[in-house]
């Protein structure tokens, strides 16, 4: 897979919620099939990016295009896994009938062997009858992730997916997405706190603190430096994934 | 043996005469309307309150109830018929409901509050202008579906039948849109389009449901066959369609026992609702505690 023709480009982006500024001038492109890892502390404007990249959202100023459209055009495109989902767990609602309501546009029974295949891909062939508001956090983030997968989507944006989960969950969720960006060349979005997941897993990231701190290679950008200036006094925690 | 069947060939006829007796009232033109009438709100009102309940937006029924007010208001001054007007400016409330609530940073709830009691105090003050003793005002503060007449049923029908067709080709897009908006916005659906169909279909539901229940008890059977159905259910289909069947089956035998028991109508069907309601209740914390 080429990683050389940007799907993702920002240019100057600005947003402001009365008067107070999120996000400052950034610009950054994500080549097709690369792995972004977006990091920055509480506060620093990632959920906005990405409500912006969405098009839930709309910049202030600047422009976001996704392979040359705007978000709002482009959004059946994307696949997302929120880090919550505000769902009333009390709404009777089987996981199949969760998958259906998305999986449009085809007949029943396609649309049943796709919520099926999903299933199976992220490890929960048996759940299909559970009812969703009574799935673990990392069953149910699992069930999000088939979602974002039922139809092919060029990209794929996980805001801090493994959030709540266990280890095993967690190895199960970043080994998927990791097959699908090296087998089906999906590109990947991956809000993250763990710089361990993003050192291992992303083959770019952007640090952001309300303006771009840094973007490139992680083992090359994310330096102590870098991550003074983003988490404060807090750093220390993180220095000891530099070697810079 | 031969007593006991000497016995029930004794009864038998007996038992045919009362329910016959108990049944006559069917054959009667008024009562034919008002079941008619009432089956087909109820199975508006228990589909609609499915999604009402599922994002906890129960006020909004009575909300709009009130603020029809000024629609019947309106009509009766000038000589119109009322229900046509009422669900005219239904949806003009809904609507400002969804614009209030989307471009504002007011809050539903507090929006339903202000445009609801502000329609409600808009009808008051017109119907001061008005001479006299008001049956069909009366009619509609209090419901009494068996003045229901052929113009209003033949109302009833239309929006209905309009309402049923919407409810029925959206279904799939409005549960998208009730469970998980931003995830259904990400499959290509609109983002406004249809909770404004929900807040359009809801006020005409309701606006339909007044000449059953009146203004005051309206939202009583948006929000207790399916909070009764929610109890029992384990997929979203059934509570779909157990919040229908429960809806025609209260207001069906609400209408009966009113009947029987020289009641008011729309009182009668929200309390036998209401008792359903605490009998399922506890037979659902008896079942979950087993």
């Amino acid at each position: 897979m080429t990683q050389s023709t940007p799907i993702i480009e920002v240019s100057n982006l600005n947003k402001t919620y009365q008067k107070q500024t999120v996000l400052e001038d950034i610009s950054f492109a994500v080549s097709s099939g690369s792995v972004l890892a977006i990091i920055g502390p509480n506060g620093a404007g990632k959920s906005t990016l990405v409500k912006i990249l969405l098009g839930l959202e709309t910049p202030t100023h600047g422009t976001v295009l996704i392979d040359g459209q705007k978000p709002q055009v482009a959004r059946e495109r994307i696949g997302y896994v929120p880090q919550r989902f505000t769902f009333d767990r009390t709404v009777p609602i089987t996981v199949h009938e969760f998958l259906m309501l998305a999986a449009c546009e085809e007949k029943e029974h396609t649309r049943t062997s796709m919520v099926d295949r999903a299933l199976q891909e992220v490890g929960l062939p048996n759940i299909a009858d559970h009812q969703l508001g009574a799935l673990s956090g990392g069953q149910f983030q699992r069930v999000m992730i088939a979602r974002a997968i039922l139809h092919h989507k060029d990209i794929l944006i996980l805001d801090e997916p493994a959030t709540g989960i266990d280890v095993a969950a967690e190895k199960t969720i970043y080994d998927f997405i990791r097959k699908l960006n090296e087998e089906r060349g999906v590109t990947v979005l991956l809000i993250s706190h763990e710089l361990d997941i993003v050192f291992s897993f992303a083959t770019q990231v952007i640090c952001l603190n309300k303006r771009l701190v840094c973007h490139g290679v992680p083992k090359q950008v994310i330096t102590k430096d870098v991550l003074q200036e983003m988490y404060g006094h807090l750093a220390g925690a993180y220095h000891h994934h530099c070697d810079k | 043996m031969y007593f006991r069947r000497c016995t029930v060939i004794w009864q038998a006829p007996i038992i045919t005469t009362v329910t016959n007796n108990m049944f006559d009232f069917l054959a009667l033109p008024f009562m034919q309307r008002a079941l008619l009438a009432g089956i087909i709100t109820a199975v508006l009102v228990g589909w609609v309150g499915v999604y009402v309940v599922s994002r906890r937006m129960s006020f909004i029924g009575e909300g709009i109830a009130n603020a029809s007010l000024t629609g019947v208001a309106l009509a009766l001054l000038a000589g119109w018929a009322p229900l046509p007007v009422a669900i005219l400016v239904s949806l003009l409330t809904a609507a400002a409901i969804f614009i209030i609530e989307r471009r504002t940073v007011i809050a539903s709830d507090a929006a339903v509050g202000i445009l609801c009691t502000s329609g409600l105090a808009l009808g008051v003050i017109l119907l001061r202008f008005f001479q006299g003793y008001q049956p069909e005002l009366v009619s509609f503060l209090f419901g009494n579906i068996l003045s229901i007449k052929i113009s209003d049923l033949v109302v009833t029908e239309v929006f209905g039948v309009i309402v049923f067709l919407l409810l029925a080709f959206f279904t799939r897009q409005l549960t998208f849109m009730t469970i998980d908006p931003e995830g259904g916005y990400l499959h290509g659906l609109s983002r406004w389009g249809y909770d404004l169909l929900l807040y359009s279909v809801t006020a005409v539901t309701v606006v339909l449901s007044i000449k059953l229940l009146g203004v005051i008890l309206v939202s009583a059977l948006l929000v207790i066959p399916s909070s009764i159905s929610k109890l029992f259910s384990s997929s979203f289909r059934s509570f779909r369609r157990n919040g229908i069947l429960l809806s025609v089956v209260i207001v069906v035998f609400g209408l009966f026992l009113s009947y029987w028991l020289n009641l008011p109508s729309g009182a009668t069907i929200v309390l036998f609702g209401a008792t359903l309601f605490a009998l399922a209740s506890a037979a659902h914390l008896f079942i979950r505690n087993q």
